[in-house]
């Protein structure tokens, strides 16, 4: 009983950080992408003013 | 300054999470009834009420758009339920690893899981169906009422399940019974506070990309105009 | 008031004529169900009793997947020509249109279960018993539910690309205490059972669902409908 409950302990504890982390990630690539693509287009409209 | 925000809250909030970790592994004993699994309680439920907080939040981040039409409130209710749905989903795995060793089952249709089931299912709609709407302002009320209408739905849902099959098997819930042991409590608030600088810093985050995103579709239409 | 009724009225009323007039989405719907209720008949191998206890559930969900086809149209039926702005543009308040929409909704889901509840009865060996008019009672206050929370969400998802496909994933999961509900009574009255005694619950939810609902879309619709 105590073994599967240790066991059980680890699989949720892990399965919350592994969310929650893959949210982290998802969040900070999303976010990388988004600034790429911003700076991207300010160069683009500073091209075409010039 | 905003990221200032975003890493002192999120900083604070993982060392009060490891302090509280150390605490529930090293210091608290196992509980009587269900041994170690119990520990599970301290991202369970912190993560439960972290998501509804934010789902308040985000309800009067609706309303706000609705009144002023101001799409900072629309960032916000955005923000605030993607960050809750995915506290909801940790919710319920959670919940189903601990039912699996105390129940023997991944599930049971049960008044708490089954309402909670339905609100995640809820959200999740609300953050499909946002991407699929071009035009701004269309797309933020569309959401808005999203939100009011799943916000209202939940207590109908709770009481229309309760009135189906009475029956739980869930621990009674601490808000209504206080039915925590006392040396519990200190690491139970612990995480939940825990919980909410990690979802503000998480939101703040989720909101500066939506502005990021305003701001894309502005320089874009400037793009084209030249 | 008395002006704003009127007008949901003749909104209502030209609705069902352009329906009736076409069938298109009555056609789809009505067939539909007939399918459906004969799939379930293969789906389940049920004797009599156990068929007594999911009837409802069963009954329910045909119902359910008709209405959305036909609460889908309700608004995006304006989009051709541009007739909904011209709806919106006109002196018509915005709570007289959804009105108009709802109940043209509601009388067409009203249809479909007329249609489908006989032949659900003949398929299935249901011996009525006086309950029909009944169930039809109870489905008249449940389509009403789905008829208000499904033109909300189609006039809020006119603009949504695939509409048809996104609609159900918001509109089923807000519909469940109702059909919850629904399937109760109606299941209750299979079993010659009495929906005010015990069930009386029940009746009350899905009546409050119908109240909640509807003065939340009618406070609501205004700043949908500006668009």
């Amino acid at each position: 009983m105590d073994q599967i409950n240790l066991r059980f302990l680890f699989y949720g504890y892990s399965a919350a950080w592994l969310i929650v982390i893959a949210y982290v990630i998802l969040l900070v690539r999303r976010g990388q992408k988004m600034d790429k693509e911003l700076t991207r287009l300010k160069n683009l409209v500073d091209e075409r003013k010039n | 300054m905003r990221e200032k925000t975003v890493y002192t809250l999120g900083l604070i909030g993982s060392l009060i999470l490891l302090y509280n970790l150390f605490t529930v592994f090293m210091v608290l004993p196992d509980e009587a009834m269900q041994g170690a699994i119990y520990r599970i309680l301290f991202i369970h439920v912190p993560a439960a009420f972290a998501a509804w907080i934010l789902y308040t939040v985000a309800l009067v981040g609706s309303v706000m758009f609705l009144v002023k039409k101001d799409f900072a409130y629309d960032s916000m209710a955005t923000s605030c339920i993607e960050v809750a749905t995915m506290f909801t989903l940790v919710n319920l795995v959670t919940g189903s690893i601990w039912g699996r060793v105390m129940w023997g089952i991944w599930w049971a249709w049960d008044v708490r899981l089954t309402s909670q089931l339905i609100c995640f299912l809820l959200y999740l709609g609300y953050l499909l169906l946002r991407p699929a709407v071009n035009e701004p302002t269309q797309r933020a009320t569309m959401s808005a009422i999203l939100s009011i209408f799943a916000f209202v739905d939940i207590p109908i849902v709770f009481m229309a399940i309760r009135w189906h099959d009475a029956r739980t098997q869930h621990p009674a819930p601490v808000l209504e019974t206080g039915g925590l042991a006392p040396e519990f409590k200190g690491p139970f608030w612990l995480g939940v506070l825990s919980f909410i600088l990690i979802s503000g810093a998480m939101v703040l985050v989720r909101l500066h990309q939506e502005n990021t995103r305003r701001e894309m579709d502005s320089v874009r239409r400037e793009v084209h105009a030249l | 008031m008395n002006y704003g009724l009127s007008a949901a009225w003749s909104i209502a009323w030209k609705d069902l004529r352009t329906e009736l007039r076409t069938k298109e989405s009555l056609n789809a719907a009505v067939s539909f169900s007939l399918v459906v209720l004969v799939l379930f008949s293969f789906a389940f191998d049920l004797g009599r009793e156990e068929l007594r206890s999911i009837a409802g559930g069963l009954l329910w969900m045909v119902f359910l997947f008709a209405s959305a086809l036909i609460v889908n149209r309700g608004f995006s039926r304006e989009l051709p020509n541009d007739c909904l702005d011209v709806l919106v543009a006109s002196p018509v308040p915005g709570w007289s249109i959804f009105l108009g929409k709802a109940i043209a909704g509601f009388v067409l889901i009203m249809m479909v279960e007329l249609i489908s509840l006989p032949v659900f009865g003949i398929f299935y060996n249901i011996h009525w018993d006086g309950a029909f008019w009944m169930i039809v009672f109870v489905a008249a206050i449940a389509t009403w539910g789905i008829a208000v929370v499904g033109s909300v969400f189609s006039a809020v998802t006119v603009n949504v690309r695939l509409r048809e496909l996104m609609l159900p994933v918001i509109l089923y999961p807000i519909l469940i205490p109702l059909l919850l509900g629904a399937m109760q009574l109606t299941g209750a009255l299979l079993n010659r059972e009495s929906i005010f005694g015990d069930n009386n619950a029940w009746l009350r939810l899905l009546i409050a669902f119908d109240l909640i609902y509807t003065s939340l879309a009618l406070f609501l619709i205004d700043f949908i409908l500006v668009v």
